[in-house]
C-alpha cells in the first residue's frame, strides 16, 4: 500500500495546500474559512483560522519561497495572506470579476498569481510597489465558459487554462515591469499579454486539472468523459494523445516525473499513467488497493433463485429477492478526490504527494515502496 | 417478469453511478448564486445528454445530468384506471412531503409521475452509493405499494358489495 498517513480534518474539504516545510497544512472545510493545522507531537492541531471571505473558498495556494497564502472564493475576491509575527494579515485583491473565482495558483517565481473565474476570464495579479497593492489584469473575451483550472509554465510566462467548454488554452502573460528581465532573453519576447498561443480542442466535455510537466514540454488535463489528454511539444504544432479509462472521470492530475502522471477524481482512487520509450501514454494501474466486492450471482435465473429459497437465505445474502445493493468502494477516500498536491522538494522527481477529498480526509501517499512504478 | 425488473434496476443503478459525478459550481449567469444547472438550463455546455431507460412503454426512467445537479424522473407501471388513480394520489401524497425526503422534487417533471433532484450538496453530505440504493429501493417499493393498495381496494369493494347484496336474498 502506498498510503503513508490518513488524517480526518473536517466533514468536507474543498482544497488544501502545504507550507514550504510541510509542517503545516491549510485547508478549507467547505465554508468561508481557511483552517491551518500544525503537526505537534504526531497530532494535528489547529493553529490559525483565516476569516475574510464571505462564501466558499475554491482555491488555496501557499508559496514556497515567500511564504504567502493566496485564496480565491465564490465571493469574487482574492486575499493574499502574509505572516507578520504570529498573525496572518490579509491584503484584499480586487479581481474586477462579477462572478465566482474558481481556482488560483502562484507563478513559479511567485511574483504573480492567476485566478480562473466563472466570468469566463482569467486574472493575472501582480504586486505594485508604488501603491502597495495587488493589481489585476484580465484576459478577457477568450473563453466561452467558466475557467476551471490554471497552470503556470516553468518559464513564468505561459499559462494553461481549462474551461467547461471543453477546451484547453495556453496564453502569454507577459507584464512589463514584472517580467522585464525575461523579455530580453526569452524566445517569447514578441508575444504580448493575453495573446492566445495554443487552443486545444480535444475534449467533447468539460475539462479540469491542467498541469505542465516539470520541464514544461508536456501538458496534461482531464476531461469529464473519462479521458485524460497529453500534449507534447506544446507550440506551433503540438502532438496530442488521449487515454480512455473505464472508470469515473478525473478532477486533478499531477506530474510526478517527466513521464509519469497521477490522476485523481470521482473514483476515490489515484490512477497512474505513464509514457513508454516512444512517448505513448497509457494507464498503468490504481494506487490504492480495492477490496473485492463479495456478492452472489448477478444474473441468476429464476430457477436458481427458487432453489436458493429452498437451500436457505445465507447462500444468496440477506434478501434473495432484492437487487444487490451498491458496495462501498473500500478505498482510502470515501468520496470524490478533488485536490492533489506534491510534497517534499518541488524538483523534477516527486515521490510523495497528498490528496484531499469531499470526505474531509487528507491522505499522504508515498511511491517509494512501489517498485513497479519506480522502474517506469 | 422478475428478471426484467432486475435488469431494469441494474441498468438504472449503473447509469446513476456514472451520472452522479457532481461538483460545486457557482452560477455563470447570476452573481453570487449557486443554483442547480439542470433546472435553470441557461448554459447549454453545462448539461450532459439526457438518458432515457425504458422497461416497456409504460415504465421508464429519465436521467438528466448537469455539472452540479442531477434530475431523475420516474414513470411507474399503471395497468388500468384504478392503478392510475392510486398512483396519482399516492405520489401526490409523497410529493407534498418533499422536505422530509430531501432529494425529492416537489413537482414531477411533465409526463412523469415523480422526480428526484440531487445536487452536489447531497453528494457531499450523504454517501453516493446509499443515494443510489435509496432510489432503486424506492422504485421497487413503489410498485409493491401500489399493488397492495389495489388489492386492498378490491377487497374492500368486494366486501361492501357482498354486504349490499345481502339485503336482496
Amino acid at each position: 500500500m502506498a498510503v503513508m498517513a490518513v488524517h480526518q480534518f473536517a466533514q468536507c474539504i474543498t482544497c488544501h495546500a502545504w507550507s514550504p516545510d510541510q509542517s503545516m497544512v491549510a485547508l478549507c472545510p467547505n465554508n468561508n474559512e481557511v483552517h491551518i493545522y500544525r503537526l505537534v507531537e504526531d497530532k494535528w492541531e489547529k493553529v490559525h483560522v483565516l476569516q475574510k471571505h464571505d462564501q466558499v473558498i475554491s482555491g488555496i495556494d501557499w508559496s514556497t519561497r515567500s511564504n504567502r497564502i493566496v485564496t480565491a472564493s465564490h465571493d469574487r475576491n482574492s486575499y493574499v495572506w502574509n505572516l507578520e509575527g504570529s498573525e496572518w494579515v490579509p491584503t484584499l485583491v480586487i479581481l474586477r470579476l462579477n462572478r465566482a473565482a474558481l481556482c488560483v495558483q502562484w507563478s513559479p517565481k511567485e511574483n504573480k498569481f492567476a485566478v480562473g473565474s466563472g466570468a469566463k476570464t482569467v486574472c493575472i495579479c501582480y504586486y505594485e510597489q508604488e501603491n502597495n497593492w495587488w493589481v489585476s489584469k484580465l484576459i478577457r473575451k477568450r473563453h466561452d465558459s467558466s475557467v476551471t483550472s490554471v497552470s503556470w509554465h516553468p518559464d513564468n510566462i505561459l499559462l494553461a487554462t481549462t474551461s467547461t467548454d471543453g477546451k484547453c488554452r495556453v496564453f502569454s502573460t507577459l507584464i512589463k515591469g514584472v517580467d522585464a528581465k525575461d523579455s530580453k532573453k526569452g524566445t517569447s519576447s514578441d508575444s504580448k499579454f493575453g495573446e492566445l498561443i495554443v487552443q486545444l480542442d480535444l475534449s467533447s466535455s468539460w475539462t479540469f486539472g491542467v498541469k505542465w510537466s516539470p520541464s514544461g514540454n508536456t501538458l496534461a488535463y482531464a476531461g469529464h468523459n473519462s479521458m485524460i489528454y497529453f500534449v507534447d511539444d506544446v507550440g506551433p504544432s503540438p502532438l496530442a494523445q488521449n487515454v480512455v479509462f473505464r472508470d469515473l472521470p478525473l478532477r486533478d492530475v499531477l506530474f510526478v516525473s517527466e513521464r509519469k502522471v497521477i490522476g485523481v477524481g470521482f473514483d476515490c482512487n489515484p490512477m497512474v499513467f505513464a509514457a513508454d520509450e516512444r512517448g505513448i501514454w497509457s494507464f498503468v494501474r490504481y494506487l490504492g488497493e480495492r477490496k473485492a466486492a463479495s456478492s452472489g450471482p448477478r444474473y441468476g435465473s429464476q430457477f436458481s433463485e427458487a432453489f436458493g429459497k429452498f437451500y436457505g437465505q445465507s447462500k444468496h445474502g440477506v434478501s434473495n429477492d432484492a437487487v444487490e445493493t451498491s458496495r462501498a468502494r473500500g478505498t482510502v477516500h470515501e468520496n470524490c478526490i478533488n485536490c492533489i498536491m506534491p510534497l517534499g522538494d518541488h524538483g523534477t522527481l516527486i515521490r510523495r504527494f497528498s490528496t484531499s477529498g469531499l470526505d474531509g480526509r487528507i491522505v499522504v501517499w508515498d511511491l517509494e515502496n512501489e517498485q513497479d512504478l519506480l522502474e517506469l | 417478469m422478475a428478471n426484467t425488473l432486475r435488469l431494469y434496476l441494474t441498468c438504472i443503478r449503473n447509469t446513476l453511478e456514472a451520472a452522479m459525478c457532481l461538483q460545486n459550481f457557482p452560477c455563470q449567469e447570476v452573481e453570487r448564486h449557486n443554483k442547480p444547472e439542470v433546472e435553470l438550463k441557461t448554459s447549454p455546455e453545462l448539461l450532459l445528454n439526457p438518458v432515457l431507460i425504458c422497461r416497456n412503454e409504460a415504465e421508464k426512467c429519465l436521467i438528466e445530468t448537469s455539472i452540479n445537479s442531477l434530475r431523475i424522473s420516474l414513470k411507474v407501471k399503471q395497468a388500468d384506471e384504478l392503478e392510475n388513480i392510486l398512483t396519482k394520489k399516492f405520489l401526490r401524497f409523497l410529493s407534498m412531503r418533499a422536505e422530509a425526503f430531501q432529494v425529492l422534487r416537489r413537482k414531477p417533471v411533465q409526463g412523469y409521475d415523480i422526480s428526484f433532484l440531487i445536487t452536489n450538496y447531497h453528494c457531499e453530505e450523504m454517501q453516493k452509493h446509499k443515494l443510489i440504493d435509496f432510489i432503486v429501493q424506492f422504485m421497487e417499493d413503489i410498485d409493491k405499494e401500489i399493488s397492495e393498495l389495489k388489492m386492498s381496494v378490491n377487497t374492500r369493494g368486494r366486501l361492501v358489495a357482498t354486504e349490499f347484496l345481502k339485503q336482496f336474498i
